[in-house]
């Protein structure tokens, strides 16, 4: 459990998805391989539909995460209470299943209130402590125009509330839909995040929101995560040439 | 799931799982992020339960009421009651119960009993946040909604301890209004400043209402907003040197910062007859008897800090 490393895809949207996969099997793929997917809706004025919040929450409940409707000022505070309770959540339910295999049984539930403040205690630690790896997946569809600004302060605020952690933390950006692609990575792996960086800048405004192919790569960032360091650096050399566009398309897909 | 709102409807009765005591829900208090409160009877007498989805997060908060209760400064927030679990359609939830405050939040208090109340009620909530600070937690979210003042005495009471974090780590619930990172005036580790600043800006917010606060809310955010806010401003303006070097970071405690609010405070308090000639036209009367109960109660605080400490 020390050298624990959570990982959580975050995806930022204001509508349904309308092609490819669906975004909620793609999510529950990607619970699969242990990473967990938060989302969340931004509105203007004017409601999100039935159909997107249905769907927002299923791929929340799929990813074996959180989700959350907010108006664009209040989004910076909601990536990072989003991102710390499935954090939260994700260790209960591994010290969770420890406590069961070594109680038998019963787990954290079976415990006194007394006792079970105390494992609290060890969770909260816990989740300052371990390694937190973040990609957030930002919707730039047509829709998204005006609240793009937003979303740019709320990764670099994002980047704050990661950098005051503990433990270490490290974050990537994409967007979709991409420019050749279904997905866009926007910032690679990084520690920190420029406040300079201009999300809104060379963007395609289009009508498709390929919000589950965008998870499905969002996958595959993490798995370059595991490479040697080596390789490591090599994709993110490529990835600075190219633009910091499409660092992934030509190895996974 | 949803991470906010899903908190289950509470039975009318209900009666914790291990400790046996039988709650009578009577209103819904409010919600906050981590979950809803209500205002409950047990054996007749009034307390006020939290109830959340995630069972963590509320035991965290039990855990922080827990250890500033150690002390004799209780006055830092609610007292807690009791800890237990409930079923709610077949699931098991834990809730706390806690004393009652009976009070109004602090921005509605303010907005009733005039702007002259802010100096007062920031001078005693830096009293309460040095408590806290000493046990080695800052409470993080610290806005307007999350203070009370109590009906009976005046003092200020924190509630909702969703937002305390041990000093060092990174704060775990914040309002951006009030959080130093979105004023690009530091970053969000847990440290005393971090709590001085926001008391910094809620002093600021509370001092020029909120119409005047929106307006200033628009385009990018750095402190030089405020420090114009409390150029212009006749009633912050002599409290610009505390307020600059909170927003800075330079005060090490918040008793610190409190002494510095409190000296401007005496001050004023006694030259204040003489410039009301001047400054008449704007304000309708009231004032000095205002002050002269506020000043009463600062004594007061004074006292009783002074007894403590």
């Amino acid at each position: 459990m020390k050298e624990a490393t959570l990982r959580q895809i975050l995806v930022v949207t204001d509508g349904c998805s309308n092609t490819g996969m669906s975004p909620v099997a793609a999510a529950a793929l990607a619970r699969e391989q242990g990473i967990t997917v938060n989302v969340i809706g931004v509105i203007d004025k004017s409601e999100m539909g039935e159909k997107g919040e249905r769907e927002i929450r299923e791929i929340a409940e799929a990813g074996g995460g959180l989700c959350d409707i907010v108006y664009p000022q209040q989004l910076a505070q909601t990536v990072q209470m989003l991102t710390r309770k499935a954090m939260t959540r994700t260790i209960h339910q591994v010290v969770n299943k420890e406590l069961k295999e070594i109680l038998g049984d019963s787990g954290i539930e079976e415990l006194a209130p007394d006792k079970r403040v105390q494992v609290a205690g060890m969770v909260d630690e816990l989740g300052e402590k371990s390694s937190l790896n973040v990609v957030m997946l930002v919707d730039t569809s047509g829709s998204m125009k005006p609240k793009l600004s937003a979303v740019q302060q709320a990764i670099h605020d994002f980047s704050i509330s990661l950098h005051s952690r503990s433990g270490k933390s490290r974050m990537a950006v994409g967007s979709f839909p991409g420019k050749h692609k279904y997905l866009d990575i926007r910032i690679p792996w990084t520690d920190k995040v420029e406040q300079a960086h201009q999300l809104t800048s060379d963007l395609t405004m289009s009508g498709i929101t390929p919000t589950g192919p965008a998870i499905v790569e969002a996958i595959a960032l993490f798995e370059q995560d595991k490479l040697p360091s080596s390789l490591q650096e090599r994709y993110r050399d490529e990835a600075e040439n190219d633009d910091m566009n499409g660092s992934l398309r030509d190895h996974v897909f | 799931m949803s991470s906010k709102a899903v908190t289950p409807d509470l039975p009318k009765h209900f009666q914790g799982k291990w400790n046996r005591r039988s709650y009578h829900v009577l209103r819904e208090l409010g919600r906050g992020a981590n979950g809803t409160v209500y205002l409950v009877s047990q054996d007749g007498v009034r307390r006020a339960v939290k109830v959340g989805a995630e069972g963590m997060d509320i035991l965290m908060e039990v855990n922080v009421l827990k250890s500033i209760q150690q002390g004799r400064d209780s006055k830092v927030g609610p007292l807690l009651c009791d800890v237990d679990d409930l079923v709610v359609n077949g699931k098991p939830c834990t809730f706390y119960a806690m004393e009652y405050l009976e009070g109004e939040q602090l921005d509605r208090y303010i907005q009733k009993e005039g702007e002259e109340w802010v100096p007062v009620m920031i001078v005693q909530l830096l009293a309460r946040l040095d408590v806290l600070h000493r046990h080695g937690y800052i409470f993080g979210d610290l806005k307007p909604e999350n203070i009370m003042v109590s009906r009976t005495d005046k003092t200020v009471r924190l509630i909702d301890f969703g937002g305390v974090t041990k000093l060092g780590n990174a704060v775990r619930q914040f309002t951006e209004e009030y959080d130093r990172a979105f004023w690009h005036a530091g970053d969000r580790r847990a440290e005393i400043g971090y709590d001085l600043f926001s008391a910094a800006v809620m002093m600021v917010r509370l001092t020029v209402g909120k119409e005047r606060w929106k307006s200033s809310q628009s385009g990018p955010r750095h402190t030089g907003l405020l420090c114009d806010i409390i150029r212009k401003s006749d009633s912050l303006y002599p409290y610009r040197v505390p307020l600059l070097k909170a927003f800075h970071g330079k005060f090490a405690t918040a008793q610190e910062m409190r002494a510095e609010l409190l000296a401007v405070l005496r001050e004023r308090t006694v030259e204040k007859p003489q410039k009301k000639a001047s400054a008449a036209a704007g304000k309708a009367g009231g004032g000095i008897s205002g002050l002269f109960v506020a000043s009463l109660l600062l004594l007061a605080g004074t006292l009783y800090y002074a007894w403590f400490m």
